[in-house]
C-alpha cells in the first residue's frame, strides 16, 4: 500500500488535533493531540474503547466539527480556512458519511433517501444517479420501499448508497456494522471492500476485531490519542480471523453441551439443527436499533 | 428545481402528520374563513342593495315616515299624508318633476281556487310615470279610480301568470283580503323597483288602499322625482321645506320624515359595510395570531423530532440556509393548506348564511381568495421563522448524537 500513500497529497492530513469539552470546572479531552495522514485509496479501521474519541475524530475528519486546536487539510487545503459554504460543498461532493444507526428518513422511500445529497448539489439532479448508487449496493429492486419495509442490513445499504451517490473520494463510517448481526455485518463489509477496490478511500470505526482486520491499516485509540497504527498484511489478517474462528468453535461447542444438558429450555418447536449462531466473535443477542427518523 | 425539491420534501413531511398539522392550522382556517365569508357577504349584499337602488334611479328621492324625540326616546311617527304629495307637486316649481305617494302592505289575492300572497301597493297614476313602468295589457290605475276609491287592481306580471296562466285577466273579478276587485290590467315584467319586487306585487288606487283596505290616514312613503339630477341637493332642500311647512314644524323641531337618495343610501351602506368589515377583520386578525402560534408550536415539535434528520442533512452537504428554507417553506405550506381549507369553510358559511337569511347575497371575488391565501402563507412563514432558525442553528454533531 506504500505506493498509494506516496501520492502527492494525503487525502486527509491532521496534526495535533485537540478537541476539548468544558463541563463546568473539568475539561474533557475528547481528542488529545492526534496526528494522522490518510492517503488516497487507503482502507483504515479505527478501534478503541468507548469514549476514546473515535467518533469525535470522524466528525472532525468529515469537516462536520471543528477542532479546538490543531490543523486539518483536505487534499492539501486547510479546512480551517474554508467558509461554511465551502465546507458544506466539501461534505456534499467529496465525503460520504455512514452511521451506526443508519439515520434514514423513514417517511420517504429508499431512492428518495439516496437522493438527499443530490438536493444540496443543486445540479446533476437525477433519479438515475440515485438508482445507480442503489444498484452498487445491490438494492436496485427495493428503490420504492421505505426504511420500515427493509431489514437492518438493507437500511445500511441504502445509507451507503446515500454516501456514495455523489461519488465522494472518502467514506467515513462510524460503526456501520454495530447494529447488525454478524452475517449481515460481513456482507456490509464486503460492500465496503468492493467500494475500496473501486478506488474510494475508507475510514471505518469498529469495535469488532474481525471487522477491523479487513482494512489495510488499523489504528487504535485510547483517551483521545492514537496509540497504535499498523499496516495489515494477509498473514496478520488470516491469523486474527483464524483466532476469531477458533473462539467461535469453542463457543459453538459450549452451546451444544448446554443444549444437550437441558432440552427443556427450548421453547416451542424449535427446528433441530437450525442454529441461530453465526460465524463471528460477537454472539450476544443484538437488538437492532433501526435508528430511523420520521 | 432545488426549491421544487424543498417544497416536495415539505409536502412529504406534512403527509405523515396530516391530522396534527390540520389541528395546528385551526386558527388560520378560522381566520381565513372569517375574511372570506365576510368579504363574500359584504360584496354580495352591497351589490344587491346597490342594484336595488339603482333601479330607483339617481333622480329620485325616497321620503319615509320619520322619528321624533319624545321624552328622550326616538319614536317612529306617521307623518306623510296624501295631501303632501299634491302640495309637493304644486309648489315644487321647476325642481320637482313628479311625486308619487304610496302605501305598501301585504295580503292574499284569490281567483277561484287559486291564490297567492303578494305585496299590495296603493298608488296613483304618477307611480307608473315616475318609474316608467307600464301595463302590457289593459290599463293602469287612473285619476278617476283614485278619486272614487274604485275597487280595481292591476296585477304584477308574476301574479297574473300564477292566477290566470295564459288566459286574459282583464275584467275578471278577484278577491283581495276578502274584498272583490276587478282586474284593470297586467303590468310588464320588471324585476325590482326601489326594493320592491314588483312582479309579485298588485297595485290598487291609493285611496282604496288607505281607506277601504288598510284603514290608514298616512302614507308609507313618497317618491319625489327631481327635474334635474344636477340640482338634486336643491330638490331635497325644497322637498324638506315644503314638508316641514305642511307638517307645521317649528324652527327648532326635527324633521318628522326621512329623505333618502341613491347617493345617501350608498354612503349609509358603506358605513354599515365598514362596521361589518372591522368586526370580521378583527376576528380574522385574532384568529390568524392564534393560528400563527399554533404553527410555530407544531414547527418547534417538528424540529425537535427531526433533530437527527437535520444532522444528517448537514452531514451530506446541506447549508444552514437550506435547512432554514426547508422549515420556512414547510410552515408556509402548512399554513397555506389551512388557508385553502379556510376559503372552503368561509364560502360554505357564507352560503349557509345567505340561505338562512334570504337577504344576504354572496359574491366572492377571486382577488379575495388570492389575498386570503397569500395572508395565510405569510402568517405561516412568519411563524416558521423562529423554529427554522432553531433548526438551522443546530450543531450537526450534537444533532447526530441526539437520541
Ligand atoms: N458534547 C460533548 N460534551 C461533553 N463531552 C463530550 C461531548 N461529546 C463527546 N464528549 C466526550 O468526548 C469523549 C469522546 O467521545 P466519542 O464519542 O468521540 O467517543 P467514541 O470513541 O466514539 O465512543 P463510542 O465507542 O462509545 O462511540 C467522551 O468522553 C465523551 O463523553
Ligand atoms: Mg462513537
Amino acid at each position: 500500500m506504500s505506493q498509494e500513500s506516496a501520492n502527492t497529497h494525503p487525502i486527509l492530513q491532521a496534526a495535533q488535533l485537540r478537541k476539548e469539552y468544558r463541563m463546568g470546572e473539568s475539561v474533557v479531552h475528547a481528542l488529545d493531540g492526534v496526528d494522522i495522514a490518510i492517503g488516497a485509496g487507503e482502507f483504515v479501521s479505527i478501534t478503541g474503547s468507548s469514549g476514546s474519541g473515535k467518533s469525535t475524530l470522524m466528525h472532525i475528519l468529515g469537516c462536520l466539527d471543528r477542532p479546538t486546536s490543531g490543523m486539518l487539510a483536505f487534499k492539501g487545503t486547510l479546512v480551517s480556512r474554508m467558509s461554511d459554504r465551502q465546507l458544506a460543498n466539501l461534505r456534499n461532493k467529496n465525503i460520504g458519511f455512514v452511521f451506526q444507526t443508519f439515520n434514514l428518513i423513514n417517511r420517504t422511500s429508499a431512492i428518495e433517501n439516496v437522493m438527499v445529497p443530490l438536493i444540496y448539489t443543486r445540479k446533476s439532479f437525477s433519479r438515475s444517479i440515485a438508482l445507480e448508487a442503489l444498484d452498487k449496493v445491490g438494492l436496485k429492486n427495493r428503490a420504492k420501499h421505505t426504511p420500515g419495509e427493509l431489514s437492518g442490513g438493507e437500511c445500511q445499504r441504502v445509507a451507503i448508497a446515500r454516501a456514495i451517490v455523489n461519488s465522494p473520494e472518502v467514506i467515513l463510517a462510524d460503526e456501520p456494522t454495530g447494529n447488525l448481526d454478524t452475517r449481515t455485518g460481513t456482507s456490509i463489509m464486503e460492500t465496503f471492500r468492493s467500494l475500496h477496490e473501486s478506488g474510494i478511500t475508507i475510514v471505518l470505526v469498529t469495535h469488532e476485531m474481525d471487522v477491523a482486520v479487513q482494512a489495510n491499516r488499523m489504528i487504535h485509540m485510547k483517551d483521545g490519542k492514537i496509540v497504535e497504527d499498523l499496516r495489515v498484511d494477509d498473514e496478520y489478517r488470516n491469523y486474527v480471523l483464524q483466532a476469531a474462528q477458533s473462539t467461535q468453535h469453542e463457543l459453538l461447542r459450549a452451546k451444544d453441551r448446554m443444549e444437550k444438558a437441558g432440552q427443556k429450555h427450548r421453547v416451542g418447536s424449535g427446528e433441530p439443527g437450525g442454529s441461530t449462531m453465526e460465524p463471528g466473535v460477537v454472539i450476544d443477542e443484538i437488538t437492532p436499533d433501526r435508528g430511523g427518523m420520521d | 428545481m432545488f426549491y421544487l425539491r424543498i417544497i416536495w420534501m415539505a409536502l412529504r413531511g406534512l403527509r405523515t402528520n396530516l391530522m396534527r398539522s390540520m389541528l395546528a392550522t385551526i386558527g388560520v382556517i378560522i381566520g381565513v374563513g372569517a375574511v372570506v365569508s365576510a368579504v363574500s357577504i359584504l360584496q354580495g349584499s352591497e351589490k344587491y342593495f346597490l342594484d336595488q337602488f339603482e333601479s330607483l334611479g339617481a333622480d329620485k328621492i325616497m321620503v319615509f315616515n320619520g322619528q321624533q324625540q319624545r321624552g328622550g326616546r326616538a319614536m317612529a311617527v306617521n307623518s306623510l299624508k296624501p295631501e303632501d304629495a299634491q302640495v309637493l307637486a304644486d309648489e315644487g316649481g321647476d325642481l320637482i318633476k313628479a311625486v308619487a305617494p304610496q302605501y305598501t302592505g301585504g295580503g292574499q289575492i284569490k281567483y277561484f281556487r287559486k291564490n297567492a300572497y303578494v305585496s299590495i301597493l296603493g298608488a296613483t297614476p304618477g307611480y307608473a310615470e315616475i318609474n316608467d313602468y307600464k301595463p302590457v295589457r289593459g290599463s293602469f290605475i287612473t285619476r278617476e279610480d283614485v278619486r272614487s276609491s274604485a275597487m280595481v287592481v292591476v296585477l304584477g306580471h308574476k301574479v297574473a301568470r300564477e292566477l290566470f296562466g295564459a288566459l286574459p285577466a282583464e275584467g275578471k273579478s278577484v278577491k283581495i283580503n276578502g274584498k272583490s276587485f276587478t282586474v284593470a290590467g297586467v303590468m310588464e315584467e320588471r324585476g325590482t323597483i326601489g326594493f320592491l319586487e314588483v312582479d309579485n306585487q298588485i297595485i290598487i288606487p291609493l285611496s282604496t288602499a288607505m281607506d277601504r283596505m288598510f284603514g290608514s290616514k298616512y302614507l308609507t312613503s313618497l317618491i319625489v322625482q327631481c327635474a334635474d339630477t344636477q340640482k338634486l341637493d336643491a330638490c331635497i332642500e325644497r322637498t324638506k321645506i315644503i314638508l316641514r311647512q305642511e307638517h307645521n314644524l317649528k324652527a327648532g323641531d326635527e324633521d318628522d320624515f326621512i329623505t333618502l337618495t341613491q347617493e345617501q343610501f350608498k354612503r349609509q351602506l358603506k358605513q354599515v359595510a365598514i362596521i361589518f368589515a372591522v368586526v370580521f377583520y378583527s376576528i380574522a386578525g385574532i384568529s390568524m395570531v392564534v393560528g400563527g402560534i399554533g404553527i410555530m408550536n407544531i414547527m418547534m415539535v417538528s424540529v425537535t423530532e427531526r433533530t437527527r434528520e437535520i444532522g444528517v442533512r448537514i452531514a451530506v452537504g446541506a447549508r444552514r440556509i437550506d435547512i432554514l428554507l426547508q422549515f420556512l417553506l414547510e410552515a408556509g405550506i402548512i399554513s397555506l393548506f389551512g388557508g385553502a381549507l379556510g376559503v372552503a369553510c368561509g364560502m360554505a358559511m357564507g352560503d349557509l348564511l345567505s340561505k338562512i337569511t334570504q337577504v344576504l347575497q354572496l359574491y366572492t371575488p377571486a382577488t379575495t381568495i388570492i389575498y386570503a391565501l397569500v395572508m395565510a402563507l405569510v402568517v405561516g412563514i412568519i411563524s416558521g421563522i423562529y423554529p427554522a432558525i432553531r433548526a438551522s442553528n443546530l450543531d450537526p454533531v450534537m444533532a447526530l448524537r441526539y437520541e
